[in-house]
C-alpha cells in the first residue's frame, strides 16, 4: 500500500496538484465577479418588484426575463454560444481565462436566483417600519434588507459555489484543465482509473469543506438567540 | 397634533377601484390619545398610514404640528417622520439584532452621534422597563416584551406623535393591559400625541380621549369616550360596546318581563351609583325596581355605570318614574321587544 502511493504520488501528484490549482483559480476568480454580479441582479430583482422600495415594471420586467434565459441554457452550450462575446472581454476564448466569462455568465443569474430569495424572506413590515422613521432607502437596504438576509445569502452563496465546481469540470473542453478535465482525460479516456479515483475524492473533500464554512458562517450571522 | 382632512385613498386593483377610506376627518390636538376603531377591512391601517404617507392619500390633507405634508418632496418628508413615531402589530424588529442595537441602528441611520444615540437608546430601555434585556434578540423575548422594543424604538426618535396600528391585537389581556399602560405614561409624561386603531373596545375604554367608529372607509360615529359609551348611536358602536358589557337582553325575555311591567336601562355618568336613585323612586312611587343587570365602565375621563331594571306595576305610573329619574340627570332609556 504505501509503495503503491508513493509511486502513485510521484507519477501523478504534480499533474493533481496542477488540476486542484487551476480549479482553484477558475472557480474563484469567477465567484468573485458573480458575486459582484449576481448579487446586484438580485438586488434589484427585489427592489423593482411592485409595492417594494424602487418598484419599476419595466426594469423589473426585463431583469427578470433575462434572467431566466440565462438560467435555462446549458453551460455546455452556453460556453460555445457566447464566444464571441467572451472573445470580445476577455480577448481569448482558451485556457482559464477563456473560461471564466462564461462561467461568469453563467453563475450570476443563479445567484440573483437565490440572493432574491434571501431577501424576500426578509420581513416587509420591518422595511416599513425603517420607512416610517424616515430612513434613506439606501440605508434600508443595506441595514435591514442584507443585513437580515445575511444567513440566507451565505447558504446561497454556497450552493452557487458548488454549482460552480460543477461547470468548471467542463472547462477541459476549451483547454482551461481542472479536476474535472483531468478525470476526463486520464480517467476515461486512457483509463486510469486510480487517477479517476483520486479526483473524485479531493472534489468531495474540496464540495464538502465549503459546505461546512457556508454552513458554519450562515449559521454565526443568524445568531438571533 | 394631527388633521386630517377630507382624506380618501383609494387603490386601483383587477376587480376595480377600492375606495378604503372615504373622506375623513380627525383631529387629534397636542398631548390628546384618539382611537379609530372599526372590524377588519373597514380601512383603518390605510388611514393611518396615510398619517405618515406610507400610502399617499387619493384626496385630502394631512397636517402634522401645523404643517401640511403630502406635498413634501421625499427628503423633507423623511425630516417630517422622524417626527412620527409608529408602532405595529407584529413589532417588526430586526431579527438579528439585540435589543440594544435594535434602537441604535435606527438613531445611527438617522444621522445621530453615537455618544448621543447611546444615551438614548439607554434612557428609551430604561422608561419602556426593559433594562438588563439589551443583549437578548427578539426570539428570547415575549410578544409585550418585543412591542416594548418598538416602542422605545419610536420614542428614541423623540417624536411630536405616535401612531400605532393594532399595537395590542397580538397579545393576551394582561400584557394588552400592560402595553396600554406604557402607552398612557408616556402620553403623560413626555407629553407624546398618539392616534391608534384597533378592534379591540377595551383598548378605546382605558386610553382613548376621543373615539372615532370607523366602517366602510368612513367614520359613522365619532365622539369624547365618554359620550360614545353613554349614547352610541349608531348599531356598529353598539355592538362593540356589546363586547366589553353585554347591553342586549333577548327578544323572549324581553317580550315575557314588559308583559308585566316595564324594563329601563338607566346610564350613569361620573361617581354616581344609582343605589340611593333606586331607594328613592321605591319611597316615592312605592315602584319595586328589580335589578337585572348592571356594570361598570371605567373609561379613562370618567366612569359608567349601567343598570338594567325590571318596573312592575302599571304604565301610568312608571313614566312618572321615568320622568323623576330623568330630572335626577340619569340617561333612560326603556327597552321593548320587536313586535
Ligand atoms: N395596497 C392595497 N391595494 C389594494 N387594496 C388594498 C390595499 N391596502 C388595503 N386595501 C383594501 O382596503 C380595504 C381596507 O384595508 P385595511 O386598511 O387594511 O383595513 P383594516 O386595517 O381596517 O383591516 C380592504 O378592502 C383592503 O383589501
Ligand atoms: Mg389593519
Amino acid at each position: 500500500m504505501k509503495e503503491f502511493l508513493s509511486e502513485f504520488n510521484s507519477k501523478w501528484a504534480p499533474v493533481i496538484g496542477e488540476a486542484i490549482i487551476e480549479t482553484f483559480q477558475m472557480t474563484f476568480i469567477s465567484l468573485f465577479f458573480s458575486i459582484i454580479i449576481g448579487v446586484s441582479l438580485g438586488v434589484l430583482l427585489v427592489l423593482t418588484r411592485p409595492n417594494f422600495l424602487f418598484s419599476n415594471k419595466i426594469v423589473y420586467f426585463i431583469l427578470n426575463i433575462f434572467v431566466n434565459i440565462v438560467r435555462s441554457i446549458p453551460f455546455i452550450i452556453l460556453l460555445f454560444f457566447i464566444l464571441p462575446f467572451t472573445k470580445s472581454i476577455a480577448g481569448t476564448v482558451i485556457g482559464v481565462k477563456g473560461v471564466i466569462v462564461p462561467l461568469v455568465v453563467y453563475t450570476s443569474p443563479y445567484i440573483a436566483r437565490l440572493i432574491e430569495t434571501a431577501l424576500l424572506e426578509v420581513d416587509q413590515g420591518v422595511v416599513e417600519a425603517y420607512t416610517a422613521m424616515g430612513i434613506k432607502r439606501r440605508s434600508i437596504i443595506w441595514n435591514v434588507l442584507l443585513r437580515e438576509a445575511r444567513p440566507s445569502i451565505i447558504l446561497g452563496l454556497t450552493i452557487a459555489t458548488v454549482s460552480l465546481i460543477g461547470a468548471t469540470a467542463m472547462a477541459g473542453l476549451v483547454g482551461a484543465g481542472g479536476l474535472g478535465d483531468l478525470a476526463y482525460r486520464y480517467g476515461h479516456i486512457q483509463y486510469e482509473v486510480d487517477v479517476m479515483y483520486a479526483t473524485v475524492i479531493i472534489l468531495i473533500v474540496l464540495v464538502q469543506g465549503i459546505q461546512m464554512i457556508g454552513n458554519f458562517f450562515a449559521a454565526r450571522l443568524k445568531r438571533d438567540s | 397634533m394631527i388633521k386630517l382632512t377630507n382624506v380618501s385613498k383609494s387603490f386601483q386593483t383587477k376587480n376595480g377601484v377600492v375606495e378604503a377610506v372615504k373622506n375623513v376627518n380627525i383631529h387629534v390636538k397636542a398631548g390628546e390619545i384618539h382611537g379609530v376603531i372599526g372590524y377588519s377591512g373597514a380601512g383603518k391601517s390605510t388611514l393611518i398610514r396615510c398619517v405618515n404617507l406610507l400610502e399617499n392619500p387619493s384626496e385630502g390633507n394631512v397636517y402634522i404640528d401645523g404643517e401640511e405634508t403630502t406635498h413634501l418632496p421625499l427628503k423633507d418628508l423623511r425630516h417630517t417622520r422622524q417626527n412620527i413615531g409608529m408602532i405595529f402589530q407584529g413589532f417588526n424588529l430586526l431579527k438579528t439584532a439585540t435589543v440594544y442595537d435594535n434602537i441604535m441602528i435606527p438613531l445611527r441611520l438617522s444621522g445621530l452621534r453615537k455618544s448621543e444615540a447611546e444615551k438614548r437608546v439607554r434612557k428609551y430601555i430604561e422608561i419602556v422597563g426593559l433594562a438588563g434585556r439589551e443583549d437578548s434578540y427578539p426570539s428570547q423575548l415575549s410578544g409585550g416584551q418585543k412591542q416594548r422594543v418598538a416602542i422605545a424604538r419610536a420614542l428614541s426618535q423623540e417624536p411630536s406623535v405616535l401612531l400605532s396600528d393594532e399595537a395590542t391585537s397580538a397579545l393576551d389581556p394582561e400584557t394588552t393591559d400592560s402595553i396600554l399602560d406604557l402607552l398612557l405614561k408616556i402620553n403623560e409624561e413626555l407629553g407624546i400625541t398618539i392616534l391608534l386603531i384597533t378592534h379591540e373596545m377595551n383598548v378605546v375604554q382605558k386610553i382613548c380621549d376621543h373615539v372615532y367608529v370607523m366602517e366602510d372607509g368612513e367614520i359613522i360615529e365619532q365622539g369624547p369616550t365618554i359620550d360614545l359609551f353613554t349614547k352610541p348611536e349608531n348599531p356598529t358602536t353598539q355592538m362593540f360596546l356589546n363586547t366589553i358589557s353585554q347591553r342586549k337582553i333577548s327578544d323572549e325575555l324581553l317580550a315575557e318581563l314588559t308583559d308585566a311591567g316595564t324594563v329601563i336601562r338607566l346610564t350613569f355618568v361620573g361617581s354616581a351609583t344609582g343605589e340611593p336613585l333606586l331607594a328613592s323612586i321605591t319611597e316615592k312611587f312605592s315602584a319595586r325596581p328589580n335589578i337585572l343587570s348592571a356594570n361598570i365602565i371605567e373609561l379613562k375621563n370618567g366612569i359608567v355605570g349601567n343598570i338594567v331594571v325590571h318596573l312592575d306595576g302599571n304604565r301610568s305610573k312608571n313614566t312618572d318614574v321615568l320622568q323623576y329619574l330623568q330630572q335626577e340627570g340619569v340617561l333612560v332609556e326603556e327597552l321593548s321587544h320587536i313586535q
